[in-house]
């Protein structure tokens, strides 16, 4: 032991330091504002080097991830302009790692218990495991404390070694939280010296070494940050915060919020620089995190909400103070060039000229000057001197969930049709502006709502929508110019440049000797003009060279000599071929309008939004799509939403062919939010409403017959995703399976949504849906019936995806436990929520009975009546099939 | 109606006045027909006379009494009139302003009636002087233009439009009113535009500006080049054409709106039911027929707009909820507008309350709609010149429109679908469908059922010849949009196969009586030729398999029109006549339609023989039908799917130009200066002065 240690000191030493380097702010590539924050000093940076270079060369035995990470961290210190390390010794560490790797490494693959399939496991699933490959075989020890914490042993063992370390930590990092103003570095510094002298000070802490190992992610941050009552910990845990890629805390930030909301004043101190930080860095995390904010505070008393601390950050940042200021822009910085003049002139009255903002329009005189007074009209020129900066944005949500709204007053589907289209018709006069979706992953200006696309949603009481949004996607939607308007007028001057080729293809087209030849697709039939296509066929009648090819059209039956003939038969046939061929559409209902917008390919409607849409020629042009909420608590479903993408990442890393759709979520307060839709997928009920056939012929409808490859990929995707929803209605005990809730894609998936009844809650409390998912017969014989190959291969997935949950039980348990912390939600009714959950991971069954707990549940779910039963209440209440 | 009493009510109080004592300005007046200078003993006497309450009447009177010899006479007091009428436009105290806008207009007004058959440069000469015309019309123009789009009184700008009304509509013909000549060089086109884009003044002065605009804009149209012709058709302001937009549809709403209320007081009694089934109840009302030749002049100005202009296609289909536009604004717009997402500031009247009313039974509707529902009402009853002309007119701009590309796509669109209640003529056959429930479809769909409507309740002694050519060609144009971009539209197609089959039985019924009058032969023509593209090109736009059976069954189960129809175009083809030509392309555009039912009547003849049935069912026809299509070769008609596009001139020049005039004699009755009582303005200014 004490020999390791020794040997281990140089690389140790670093170790302790590096908060220090984690502590500054992330990559400057994300944000534009991280020389504000000072660097650290010079002998931590330098330390921190070392410790990153021999943790990468432990890691590097072990896994690509960490490297990576490694190499993140590299990228970090250039360009925060830190003096190369001094330190000369540096190849010592790494010479001491691959000797304590080895040992510890097959430590480290006994320690995965259940997983006989030890290669290709990512970081985050590694994480106990892998830090038994710490750089000495003491840490051995640790790692299996941690391996133990990680699974929700008691931690105070470990913590008790680091408590006092922490407590100086905790006592210096107190007074920092309480800057607001940004500029100034959540620093690090005094901890990190602090930490550096404690350190070198105190004895080993087995914890700090965890917290420092490569291996240390996100998700192990966060379940710290809520177990440990160490105030010590949870301070250095909000420091590291800041060193994680935003995207990955991102994922965490309900949790975190939540936490921040209603837990003690330790972890919200804790958390907060990181809050900060975030939010001024962006205006799409500020407005997140708002709302978010807004929602879990909205648990409380209503005398303490007011004065919570959520509700205080909330305020703060809506206020709109935490942005970043001027100075933060610093020379050399790219990013906020454009915005630079308008931003820096309006700095120094910018109370005053947030109120005046439209005096701007006034200047522009742009593409309209023909008309000489037409200068009211805004040019969207002037557009960056934004002087509010969430202002749009919110304003874009405010009328989204007004529309919502008003729709609900309206007592008919249809009235709520029109009125919707009418409204966002409205909305598009304000369009683009500096607006987004926060559901999309690419940056993005709004540009456009294609109103007549819009459609509302079945819903009994409610006005769910779904509207089409076009996008020009750009740099930053922060900084980059809001695209400037064209109107909708525009389009046609636009198309007519098309005209031309598209005259020449149809008549091409259209040119045969005999009968025209109406299969081919590629006619370009819906831009011209028919007017365009008409001078073209009289230019062609005119060269009487061309007679080899006339045109069908173009000749007078009086001028051919020889009369053409048609068999009726022929135009018979091929009214029904091409009727046949036409890919299946629903037809229009007025009860169930979007019936038909979701079942047209994406694909398809995008080309043809885009032939609409002014914008459409840009090449940056997308088409996106989003539900808006209004009325509904959206808070369930998206601890639904967070527990399926953990573990649809789980089961990808465990390499299980699960197949499941988590849909991004965004809540918007207590009653309101926004949904990401399904693409390209319609409820098995208007499936069964509209082709009236059993699931089964419509996927041979859809999909072709039996042997087709077509049908079978088919009939596997539904398979993979039909196991991979069972498990998670199991696990999550998901209620109110009926078919409108499960959709049906072009692919042969189903998708569940609608997570309203999840956990402790069940609809109306009736003694339905006793079993564990929804297996009906008709799902059986897609499958190709209870004894086909497909079901054997449904239940052995099921196994599988269950063993591989198992293994990551903890992850999936922490999204949900730290929700329920201060929570009111129906799914957490009870006491028994988490315990139960638990208990469905079936930790202590070997794999032989794990596999005769699923033959029951599909047994059980198959024999159910209560499902069937289900179904025809919901026929009869709501009129679902 | 009001405006009449008032002013009558007005000459009495001048009249009675006069005898006792004259009023100040009527002195003032008579100065000015006198020789002399009246500034010369009374330097300040301009100042003075704007400042006098006008007496319209006295002034005009005292123009139309001037015989020529005076004209020369006193022809340097009126230019002398005229220019310190214009100067005193530009003066701050309003009250001088508005006494000089009237005063203006009283000099059009009186020149012109005096003067009916002098040559526009007499009037010019006597107004304004040749010599100096160019510099005063320019001064006048421009001063017009200021006060239109400043920010002064909003009376101001409605007198300002009333005068400009007044000066376009002098004459009978527009074109022969010469001082127009100077409105095309100052162009006020911008200053209208700006009425229409701003919300507020749209709701007080959009009628008149888009009236102004029409009139206009038909000013010498085939003669010269039309300014404003020009710049009408280059317009892409959305917020402009918006405005447009909204004052057409406001002006037809209303129209629909009072219709409807009449249609249901009249409902009421026995009687009523029984005078409007005679199609009589306009003819008896004045009113009504006041408010019909009024929205000529705004169906004129959508013609326009959607011939003219491109991008108004667009606003065409804009909707937005059924609502009466308040034509005095409650709130003024704010002088900076906010502008929530912090780029276009708001510009549709609805944007500035962004709560719209809630009201569940208001429809959404749009202009296209608002047009279909008045074209409904108005193509009822034909007999009425104003109202011939104005369903001509409607048939025009639906041409149009389903000329437009960009409009049959949104005619087309699957994903607009709207109940169009259109009006049906009460009809003793029918009953009156009482609040049928129409479903909701694609715009389309009315479209073609207002045509099928037009051609069941027309086919009358009196026969509209002209109307049914346009309808049976607006037809045409959609089932070539339909063709080339194959939109199978769910409709009931039947209906329009057997509403075209009578309109041929009509035809050959009353040959003799329309041969006097019409070429029977080319609407024969077209309709036949709308069942060749049915019968050829059916596979690309028709929505069912069976829909062709059903064509078939339709042609075979009313052959005998057809055959009559061959029959009668071959007597007159073979015959050396006048229709020798035009029938004879009847007969060879007969060909498939008779080959279908030379071809299937004996096979289902044979049917019922060998089935021992007399009567077949509709079923057991499309049986036979369905399986003897292969044996049946159909001979390809060539340019079904071609049209002729529709262009203004020559053809319809002698219709705009009648048009024209019976709007401008109908505008020139309505303008009535008094109509803006100088007490309100007068009050109005005194505050501000």
């Amino acid at each position: 032991m004490a020999d390791a240690e020794v040997s281990l000191s140089p690389a140790l030493r670093p170790l302790h330091l590096s908060p220090s380097h984690s502590a500054p702010p992330p990559p400057p590539a994300s944000s534009s504002s991280p020389t504000t924050f000072s660097c650290p000093s010079s002998p931590s940076s330098a330390s921190s080097s070392s410790s990153s270079s021999s943790s990468s060369s432990c890691s590097e035995s072990s896994s690509d991830c960490p490297v990576h990470h490694h190499h993140h961290h590299h990228h970090l210190r250039p360009q925060l302009q830190l003096p190369p390390p001094p330190h000369s010794e540096q190849p010592s560490s790494p010479s001491a790692s691959p000797r304590s790797s080895s040992p510890s490494g097959s430590i480290g693959s006994t320690g995965s218990l259940g997983s006989s399939a030890s290669e290709g496991i990512g970081s985050s699933g590694m994480s106990s495991g892998a830090d038994a490959r710490g750089p000495s075989p003491p840490l051995d020890i640790i790692s299996e404390d941690a391996m133990e914490m990680d699974l929700g042993v008691d931690q105070e063992v470990a913590l008790k070694a680091c408590q006092e370390v922490l407590l100086k930590v905790k006592l210096q990092n107190r007074e920092v939280p309480e800057h607001p103003d940004t500029n100034a570095p959540p620093s690090a510094r005094p901890e990190s010296s602090s930490l550096l002298s404690a350190a070198s000070a105190s004895k080993q802490s087995w914890l700090l070494r965890l917290f420092e190992s490569k291996l240390f992610d996100v998700s192990m941050a966060i379940s710290y940050l809520y177990k440990s009552k160490e105030p010590g910990v949870q301070a250095y845990i909000g420091n590291r915060l800041f060193s994680f890629p935003d995207s990955e805390v991102d994922f965490y930030l309900p949790q975190l919020l939540n936490m921040y909301v209603h837990m003690d004043t330790e972890v919200g101190d804790a958390i907060r620089p990181y809050l900060i930080y975030r939010c001024t860095g962006g205006i799409t995390f500020s407005l997140l995190t708002a709302w978010l904010l807004g929602a879990y505070s909205s648990d409380m008393h209503i005398s303490t909400q007011r004065h919570s601390r959520g509700t205080k950050l909330r305020k703060l940042i809506l206020s709109d103070e935490l942005k970043p200021s001027a100075s933060s822009f610093s020379p050399g910085d790219p990013t906020p060039d454009s915005p630079t003049p308008g931003e820096g002139f309006v700095s120094p009255s910018r109370r005053t000229h947030q109120r005046s903002k439209s005096d701007a329009t006034t200047a522009g005189s742009g593409p309209g000057s023909g008309l000489r007074r037409t200068g009211s009209n805004p040019k969207g020129e002037a557009v960056h001197e934004e002087p509010e900066r969430l202002r749009p944005q919110r304003e874009l949500v405010k009328s989204l969930l007004g529309i919502g709204k008003r729709l609900a007053t309206l007592p008919t589907k249809e009235q709520k049709t029109h009125r919707l289209i009418s409204e966002l018709s409205m909305l598009n006069h304000k369009l683009p502006a500096r607006v987004w979706l926060p559901t999309a992953e690419r940056q993005h200006h709004v540009c456009r709502i294609p109103n007549t696309q819009a459609v509302v949603l079945n819903s009994k009481d409610k006005a769910p929508y779904l509207i089409y949004v076009e996008v020009l996607e750009c740099e930053s939607f922060e900084t980059s110019p809001v695209p400037v308007r064209i109107p909708e007028t525009r389009i046609r001057s636009a198309r007519s440049a098309e005209n031309l080729d598209c005259g020449v293809a149809a008549h091409r087209a259209g040119s045969f000797s005999t009968v025209p030849n109406y299969d081919n697709d590629d006619e370009a039939w819906a831009t011209d003009d028919i007017g365009q296509l008409q001078v073209e066929v009289e230019a062609k009648t005119s060269s009487s060279d061309n007679i080899s090819q006339f045109s069908v059209d173009s000749i007078t039956s009086l001028e051919s000599k020889e009369p053409i003939f048609i068999a009726a038969g022929d135009i018979r046939r091929r009214l029904s071929e091409n009727l046949a061929h036409t890919p299946t559409t629903f037809r229009r209902d007025p009860e169930d309008p979007s019936a038909v917008a979701l079942k047209e390919p994406w694909q398809e409607k995008v080309r043809r939004i885009r032939e609409g849409s002014p914008y459409g020629h840009l090449l940056n042009w997308r088409l996106l799509s989003v539900i808006v909420k209004c009325g509904d608590d959206l808070r369930q479903e998206l601890l639904a939403y967070q527990v399926l993408r953990q573990l649809q990442s789980i089961w990808q890393q465990e390499r299980v062919p699960l197949w499941i759709k988590p849909y991004k979520i965004l809540v918007m307060s207590l009653d309101s939010g926004m949904i990401e839709p399904v693409l390209n997928a319609v409820s098995l009920h208007q499936v069964r409403k509209q082709s009236q056939l059993s699931l089964l012929d419509y996927f041979l409808q859809e999909h072709g017959s039996f042997t087709t490859e077509a049908f079978l990929t088919a009939q596997r995707n539904f398979v993979q995703s039909c196991a991979g929803y069972s498990l998670i209605c199991y696990l999550l005990q998901v209620k109110d399976r009926h078919n409108g809730n499960i959709l049906l894609d072009s692919e042969g998936h189903i998708i569940h949504i609608d997570f309203g009844f999840i956990l402790s809650s069940s609809p109306r409390n009736l003694g339905f849906e006793t079993s564990a998912f929804k297996l009906t017969a008709e799902f059986v014989d897609v499958m190709g019936g209870l004894d086909g190959d497909m079901f054997i291969y449904y239940k052995m997935l099921m196994l599988q995806g269950l063993i591989a949950a198992r293994k990551h039980m903890e992850k999936v348990l922490q999204i949900v436990e730290i929700m329920q912390q201060g929570s009111h939600l129906p799914c957490f009714h009870g006491s028994s929520t988490i315990r139960g959950l638990k208990e469905r991971f079936h930790m202590s069954l070997t794999e032989e009975q794990l596999q005769l707990l699923v033959e029951q549940l599909v047994d059980g779910s198959m024999r159910s009546i209560t499902t069937k039963l289900y179904d025809s209440f919901q026929y009869v209440t709501n009129g679902i099939m | 109606m009001s405006q009449v009493e008032k002013k009558a009510g007005l000459l009495r109080r001048t009249s009675s006045s006069k005898k006792p004592l004259k009023e100040k300005v009527v002195l003032m007046y008579d100065e000015i027909f006198a020789k002399e200078d009246p500034a010369k003993n009374n330097p300040r006497f301009w100042d003075e006379l704007f400042l006098m309450k006008v007496n319209l009447e006295y002034l005009e009177s005292k123009l139309e009494s001037v015989d020529g010899e005076e004209v020369q006479r006193i022809q340097d007091n009126i230019n002398s009139l005229f220019h310190h009428c214009v100067q005193a436009l530009g003066e701050e105290h309003q009250i001088k302003v508005v006494n000089a806008l009237q005063t203006l207009c009283a000099l059009f007004r009186g020149v012109h009636q005096k003067n009916k058959s002098a040559s526009g440069f007499d009037i010019i000469n006597m107004l304004m002087g040749f010599d100096k015309a160019e510099q005063r019309m320019k001064d006048l123009m421009e001063r017009l233009d200021s006060l239109l789009c400043g920010d002064g009184s909003e009376s101001l700008k409605s007198l300002c439009l009333k005068l400009l009304l007044c000066l376009v509509t002098v004459t009978d013909n527009i074109s022969q009113n010469t001082i127009l000549e100077y409105v095309m060089i100052n162009s006020i086109f911008e200053a209208i535009l700006q009425i229409l884009s701003d919300v507020s003044s749209r709701g007080q002065h959009g009628y008149d500006a888009v009236v102004l605009l029409a009139l206009l804009v038909n000013y010498r149209k085939y003669e010269s080049v039309n300014p404003y012709i020009v710049k009408l058709s280059i317009v892409d302001d959305e917020p402009t054409l918006d405005g447009m937009g909204m004052v057409v549809h406001h002006a037809l709403t209303e129209y629909n709106r009072q219709y409807k209320d009449k249609e249901e007081e009249n409902q009421g009694g026995f009687f009523s039911t029984l005078t409007s089934m005679v199609g009589s109840m306009f003819i008896a009302d004045a009113d009504e027929k006041l408010s019909v030749q009024t929205n000529e002049a705004i169906l004129l100005a959508l013609y326009e707009a959607v011939h003219l202009n491109r991008n108004f296609i667009t606003v065409l289909a804009q909707s937005h909820p059924e609502m009466d536009i308040p034509t005095t604004p409650t709130t003024p717009t704010p002088t900076t507008p906010t502008t929530p997402l912090g780029t276009t500031p708001p510009s549709l009247d609805m944007m500035n309350n962004p709560e719209l009313p809630l009201d569940p039974n208001l429809q959404t509707s749009n202009l296209l709609i608002t047009f279909l529902k008045y074209a409904s009402i108005v193509m009822q009853d034909t007999k009425d010149e104003h109202r011939l002309n104005s369903a001509r007119l409607c048939l025009i701009i639906l041409t149009c429109i389903a000329e437009d590309q960009y409009a049959d796509a949104f005619l087309h669109d699957d994903n607009m679908n709207f109940r169009v209640n259109l009006h049906r003529m009460p009809m003793r056959h029918r009953k009156k469908a009482v609040d049928k429930n129409i479903p909701s479809r694609p715009l389309v769909c009315a479209v073609l059922d207002l045509m099928v409507e037009f051609i069941v309740t027309h086919m009358m002694k009196d026969f509209p010849m002209d109307l049914y050519l346009r309808c049976v060609q607006i037809i045409h144009k959609l089932l070539c949009y339909q063709k080339k971009c194959r939109i199978r539209l769910h409709y009931t197609w039947r209906e329009l196969w057997s509403a075209l089959i009578n309109l041929l039985k009509f035809l050959l019924s009353n040959e003799t009586t329309l041969l006097a009058k019409h070429n029977i032969f080319q609407l024969a023509l077209l309709v036949v030729n709308l069942f060749n593209m049915f019968i050829t090109y059916g596979d690309t736009f028709l929505p069912t398999s069976n829909s062709y059976d059903e064509l078939y069954y339709e042609i075979v189960r009313m052959h005998q029109v057809f055959d009559n129809l061959y029959c009668m175009v071959l007597r007159v083809s073979t015959n050396t006549g006048q229709w020798k030509e035009a029938a004879s392309k009847v007969t060879h555009a007969l060909v498939n339609v008779r080959a279908i039912v030379n071809h299937f009547n004996p096979k289902i003849e044979s049917y019922a023989a060998v089935n021992h049935i007399s009567q077949l069912s509709e079923e057991q026809v499309l049986e036979v039908v369905r399986s003897n299509y292969d044996t049946l070769t159909l001979k390809l008609q060539d340019g079904l799917d071609q049209f002729e596009r529709y262009s203004e001139q020559p053809k319809e020049a002698a219709f705009f130009k009648e048009l024209v005039r019976s709007i401008s004699l109908n505008v020139r009755k309505n303008v009535s200066l008094n109509t803006l009582s100088q007490d309100v303005l007068l009050k109005e200014f005194s505050t501000i002065s």
